[in-house]
């Protein structure tokens, strides 16, 4: 190695350290433009307007067919409630043609399929832009459209005493009718 | 602390005279105009009556221990800040935000890490030496926080001003060699073991360019003294040595270069290659241990940048006189006195973070230099440079005298 060449080796060097560390300057002061990271929970990217997300149910519009949860291909919808608007049921939610008093979808098993949102006669269940859902527990998957919020232990022990109630009521207008055909 | 000081408070013990009285005796109590810690500490404990009250020995080792904790203080407090810094430069220089969830953008980040690595289990390898796996973090922070002893933080803000100072810096260093070596071969493994054997390769031969540059240094000075050094830079920046001739001014860029191998930083951060070593000497070790470690890389990483301010940037002076002199005269009050010392030490603090600054400047530019690559920059490049700016550099203050800006002004 002649000596010219060994320092034209360092200048070079030194010359190449220089133009790099010159570009990531550049990049350290203007990182306010460079940066594309959203801050996730406090800052959300836009989601396409035909996203398949968490499922929302216009409750007053159901008239429990059944179709959504027949559909679907992993059998993860739950319906309970009495169809008609004079089915009565104290603390139900009471739709134009149905009181419902169950609709849970189980985040465990769905897969975002969509299905569900076709059959629907009055269209009124769909899946929405929402993305994110999680748990502590597997319980706590599923999640009760009526009210939008986490399917609770109260919500099945009401689920269970409206059942009951139902039973009961059904039970009094068939003895009524018998009372009455006497 | 110095040892004159020491050996009075021995006689003071023994002959039950005040360390005071004994220090007068024997003119070793230092002068008003170069207040050190230890001797400001002295100073405060004489107001309020402890001197008459405790023994000699108590109060040197009492000393001892605040200037120790001052500085420990000091070195913890610079950690936490420069790690968040470092994170910091390297996310944005990558397109990336960093930290930004704890505190104002993730400043109290390094906190929350620390919490963590105390909670983390320590743990020993089954077939480790134990007793060299303990010691090998202690001598290492050890070696680093030794070097920090005759390092000013500020003008008369230095735990003991050494004669030898420049020298006992560079003497030091090589402890933490030694603590290096023990960590890797006690943890029995055998990417440590590389670590280990490519770290004392490294740490060994970079320290001598940066003796040299040591050298060149104390041949304009006439004194190894950290403050005699600073002292005799004072005036217009063009007066810092890394202007004052060609040959200081190549120096000081070799002094950075290798500082950043005796410091183990990328781009010689052979020793911890991550992605041939895992991370080289510290593999093993987990918890509090590990956490020793990178406090000594970053109490390291401040000391080479502020020896490198003190011997080359200034030192303490900000580079303009006006601003010098606040504090300097001789009827200033107290106040204005404090200011000074303030501002000087900040100008001091402030200089060295600029170049911990660059350091991770370039070690989020440059990729890592391969091991014979980097044995040809420390002997076929830095060191003949270094030995040749050091003949030219005592030749020129030979021929043109002490003068600023390359000789010009």
């Amino acid at each position: 190695m002649s000596i010219s060449q060994y320092f034209s080796d360092i200048f070079k060097v030194a010359r190449s350290i220089v133009i790099g560390m010159g570009i990531t300057l550049k990049y350290f002061l203007n990182y306010k433009k460079n940066t594309i990271t959203i801050q996730y929970p406090r800052e959300r990217d836009l989601i396409p307007p035909r996203h398949r997300g968490i499922h929302y149910l216009e409750t007053e519009k159901c008239v429990m067919c059944w179709k959504c949860s027949e559909i679907c291909p992993v059998d993860c919808i739950y319906i309970e409630g009495v169809r008609g608007s004079d089915g009565v049921l104290q603390g139900g939610y009471r739709g134009q043609k149905a009181t419902l008093y169950k609709f849970t979808v189980d985040y465990t098993v769905c897969i975002f399929c969509g299905l569900c949102e076709e059959p629907c006669p009055p269209k009124c269940i769909f899946l929405g832009p929402q993305y994110d859902y999680n748990a502590t527990d597997r319980t706590m998957m599923e999640k009760n459209l009526r009210t939008g919020e986490v399917y609770t232990e109260e919500d099945e022990k009401f689920v269970q005493w409206a059942r009951g109630e139902n039973e009961r009521l059904i039970a009094e207008k068939k003895h009524g009718k018998k009372e009455e055909g006497k | 602390m110095s040892f004159e000081f020491f050996t009075s408070a021995l006689l003071a013990s023994m002959t039950g005279a005040t360390v005071e009285e004994v220090a007068r005796e024997h003119g070793t109590i230092p002068e008003q105009g170069g207040i050190y810690l230890e001797a400001g500490i002295r100073q405060i404990c004489d107001a309020m009556g402890v001197t008459l009250l405790v023994p000699g020995w108590l109060l040197i080792t009492a000393m001892l221990l605040i200037v120790c904790l001052l500085v420990f203080g000091f070195i913890n407090v610079f950690a936490l800040f420069a790690v968040w810094l470092e994170r910091k430069v390297s996310a944005h220089m990558q397109c990336r935000l960093g930290p930004m969830e704890v505190g104002f953008h993730g400043a109290l980040q390094t906190i929350a890490d620390g919490i963590k690595l105390t909670a983390k289990e320590d743990i020993i390898p089954r077939l480790a030496d134990k007793p060299l796996f303990i010691l090998a973090p202690i001598i290492v922070f050890a070696g680093v926080l030794m070097r920090f002893v005759p390092l000013p933080f500020g003008q008369r803000l230095v735990a003991s001003d050494l004669d030898l100072g420049l020298f006992y810096v560079a003497a030091v260093g090589s402890v933490e060699v030694i603590g290096v070596i023990m960590a890797g071969w006690a943890s029995n493994n055998k990417w440590s073991l590389f670590g280990t054997i490519r770290t004392a390769t490294q740490m060994v031969s970079y320290e001598v360019p940066i003796g040299s540059a040591f050298v060149a240094v104390i041949a304009c000075v006439g004194s190894f003294s950290l403050h005699e050094i600073v002292q005799s830079q004072s005036g217009w920046f063009t007066q810092w040595f890394c202007l004052r001739n060609p040959f200081l001014f190549v120096l000081a860029i070799i002094y950075l270069v290798a500082s950043l191998a005796g410091c183990k930083r990328a781009p010689f951060d052979l020793p911890e290659a991550e992605s041939e070593l895992v991370s080289g000497f510290h593999t093993e070790y987990s918890g509090m241990r590990f956490a020793l470690f990178f406090l000594a890389e970053y109490a390291a990483m401040y000391l080479v940048s502020a020896v490198a301010v003190v011997i080359f940037f200034g030192g303490w002076w900000s580079g303009i006189p006006y601003l010098d002199e606040i504090g300097l005269g001789a009827r200033d009050s107290l106040a204005v006195e404090t200011a000074g010392l303030l501002i000087k030490a900040g100008v001091l603090v402030s200089k060295s973070i600029f170049l911990v600054f660059v350091q991770m400047w370039v070690r989020w530019t440059l990729p890592r230099v391969r091991l014979d690559q980097m044995m040809h920059i420390c002997w076929k490049v830095l060191l003949p440079i270094s030995l040749a700016c050091l003949v030219g550099s005592t030749l020129w203050e030979l021929m043109a005298g002490g003068s600023g800006l390359f000789g010009l002004a």
